[in-house]
């Protein structure tokens, strides 16, 4: 799929949004707000509570609709119509709440609105869930994301830790994400060594020839991690810039609205 | 990762669904237990008897059923408490065709009915669909106006049993053939099952099918765990939700056709505490009023309990009425021990 897509590709970008309005009535949330990852590059979008970082991945992972901008994947101009539209694209949204159902099991939930169905004595009738197939790809997906703390993918995730939680919805977007995986706050319920567990997927990610977008308030990790950063203001990308030619003033400069060293010269 | 699972999991099967386990068989237990007690102290063991046990089956087969498709609304994290004057306005709607189709006005009220095969076909279906737009009615009113399914099927159960009065002019339809009775509606399958039980257990069995095994149920249960998880995972909740209500309204449709074929007749002024009995079956069953957990067998067995309490204390010589003072106590009781338990799990 990933190649596929490659070959067809008329841009180096993996997710171009360029200008991107979204009003929710009397609130500006996005004036003109971009977005630009390559394939294989982390991102990270950084702006202060109220910058439209959350609103731009809610666009681009097809939750929102935008009022006027251009969004385009694989350089192919595409209004992304929803949710499962987005998922077709290969894209995968990792939500700062989680999103995942408390009553299902972790499997449930990792297959949630793609299940596999058996192939059935009649020709796949009567449709019945495939749960051996769900809990194979589930475990496989759990130990490639290195989490050992959890006994079974049968657990209910009412009865996970919240950092647990956190595993299973970044496994969950890795194991689906064929195009990129959008990550809104990923590590903000985690201690450090779970968090370097998220950071060490996202890198994997990465590698595998992902685009990753990272939306965080944890700026020195994210100099370490990403390749670029975009800092918002506003409702607008005011600079997206390599990470290793910025510093942490330099991008609180940004979020706040000074210049920096680069744009005063 | 497998074989530790094995070490670690509970010793419960797991394929049996996570949230769902121990209290269908403890209601089995609570069941079995209040057969034999009543079976024991009954004079003579009359409670034991086979008539006996099938008139229990017989009177607890439209409270089943119900309960049945009711899980699946509280499942789903909904309510519907219009279900009684759904079944009353759908089985005048039914018997009104019936006898219309079935002969002339002379013809069945001198108890002749010249078309009477043709009647009942029509009779059914004309119950079926009448209970399936009702539950459409539910359905729209809840996910287009998004208005609390609480309030919505509060409103229709008066709109329903109103709406069973002005057609039928206040009193029950008359000349309804008897033969539905006498040839299926209290006939029994080698003299022990009645019919309308096994539709039940049919349908029941479909409907178990469904919630454990198709995506149709897992759906139910995520949207009723979280319905923004599973808007987000990209599952279409209003249109499932809606789903929901229509097969609760054709299964009160279904319910509709029973309680005709079982009584001959109409039956106006009841149902009026049917809804509220089904749910208190479903949430005794261990099926959650919040949505997310649920279990048919719960719900089946659950059933049987003011049955097998207003049979058994009639047999006894105990007025009835202390059933419903039981079964009360049961639902606060079977509530708060479901609660306990979760927050031990939790803690």
């Amino acid at each position: 799929m990933v190649l596929e897509r490659r070959a067809a590709r008329t841009s180096e970008f993996v997710i171009e949004a360029v200008d991107i309005v979204k009003r929710f009535g009397h609130v500006q949330a996005l004036s003109g707000a971009s977005l630009q990852v390559r394939p294989g590059e982390v991102l990270a979008l950084i702006g202060d509570n109220g910058a439209g970082k959350s609103t731009l991945t809610k666009i681009v992972c097809g939750a929102l609709a935008p009022d006027s901008g251009r969004l385009a994947f694989w350089g192919q101009a595409t209004s992304v119509t929803s949710i499962r539209h987005a998922q077709e694209l290969g894209v995968e949204t990792v939500y700062q709440d989680l999103a995942l159902a408390p009553d299902l099991s972790v499997a449930e939930n990792m297959f949630l609105g793609r299940e596999p169905i058996k192939p059935g004595i009649f020709g796949g009738w009567p449709p019945a869930l495939d749960r051996r197939r769900m809990r194979q790809a589930a475990e496989e997906a759990i130990a490639a994301a290195g989490i050992s703390t959890l006994n079974s993918v049968d657990r209910a995730v009412r009865d996970l830790s919240g950092g647990q939680r956190q595993a299973i919805a970044v496994a969950r977007a890795v194991m689906w994400a064929t195009t990129a995986i959008l990550m809104d706050e990923p590590t903000a319920a985690l201690g450090t060594k779970q968090t370097d567990l998220v950071y060490d997927s996202i890198r994997s990610a990465a590698k595998r020839g992902l685009a990753v977008v990272v939306i965080s308030h944890d700026i020195p990790r994210m100099l370490d991690l990403a390749d670029r950063i975009a800092v918002m203001r506003q409702g607008r990308t005011v600079a997206t810039l390599p990470a290793r030619d910025l510093t942490l003033s330099d991008v609180v400069t940004l979020m706040l609205g000074g210049k920096t060293r680069g744009e005063a010269a | 990762m497998s074989r530790i699972t094995a070490e670690v999991a509970p010793p419960t099967p797991s394929r049996f669904g996570a949230a769902a386990r121990s209290t269908p068989v403890a209601m089995a237990v609570i069941v079995v237990g209040l057969i034999v007690l009543f079976g024991v102290l009954s004079p003579n063991g009359a409670f034991f008897r086979v008539s006996n046990l099938s008139t229990i089956t017989l009177n607890v087969a439209v409270t089943m059923l119900l309960a049945v498709g009711i899980t699946f609304i509280l499942a789903a994290g909904e309510l519907d408490l219009s279900i009684g004057s759904n079944v009353v306005l759908s089985s005048v709607i039914a018997a009104k065709v019936l006898v219309a189709v079935s002969g002339t006005y002379d013809e069945v009220r001198a108890g002749e009915y010249p078309d009477l095969a043709i009647g009942i076909v029509a009779g059914t279906i004309a119950a079926v669909l009448a209970g399936t737009i009702f539950g459409a009615i539910n359905g729209l009113l809840v996910t287009r106006l998004r208005i609390s399914s609480f309030i919505v099927t509060l409103g229709t159960m008066g709109i329903g049993t109103g709406l069973a009065y002005v057609v039928s002019n206040g009193v029950n339809v008359a000349y309804v053939p008897r033969v539905l009775q006498t040839s299926f509606g209290i006939q029994k399958l080698f003299g022990v099952v009645p019919y309308p039980m096994i539709v039940v257990l049919i349908i029941s069995a479909v409907l178990w099918y469904t919630l454990r095994k198709t995506r149709f149920g897992l759906y139910t249960l995520a949207i009723g765990s979280s319905r923004e998880a599973a808007e987000r995972a990209g599952l279409r909740s209003m249109r499932h939700v809606l789903m929901l209500f229509v097969m609760m309204g054709a299964l009160s449709g279904v319910a509709a056709v029973l309680d005709l074929t079982r009584f001959a007749t109409t039956n106006i002024g009841g149902h009026q505490t049917t809804a509220l009995a089904a749910i208190a079956a479903v949430v005794i069953g261990g099926t959650s009023l919040f949505g997310g957990r649920a279990t048919i067998a719960g719900s089946m067995v659950a059933a049987l309990i003011p049955v097998i309490l207003g049979t058994g204390l009639v047999i006894l010589g105990v007025p009835s009425f202390y059933q419903l003072i039981v079964v009360g106590a049961i639902l606060i009781a079977a509530v708060f021990i479901d609660q306990r338990r979760r927050e031990r799990l939790n803690a």
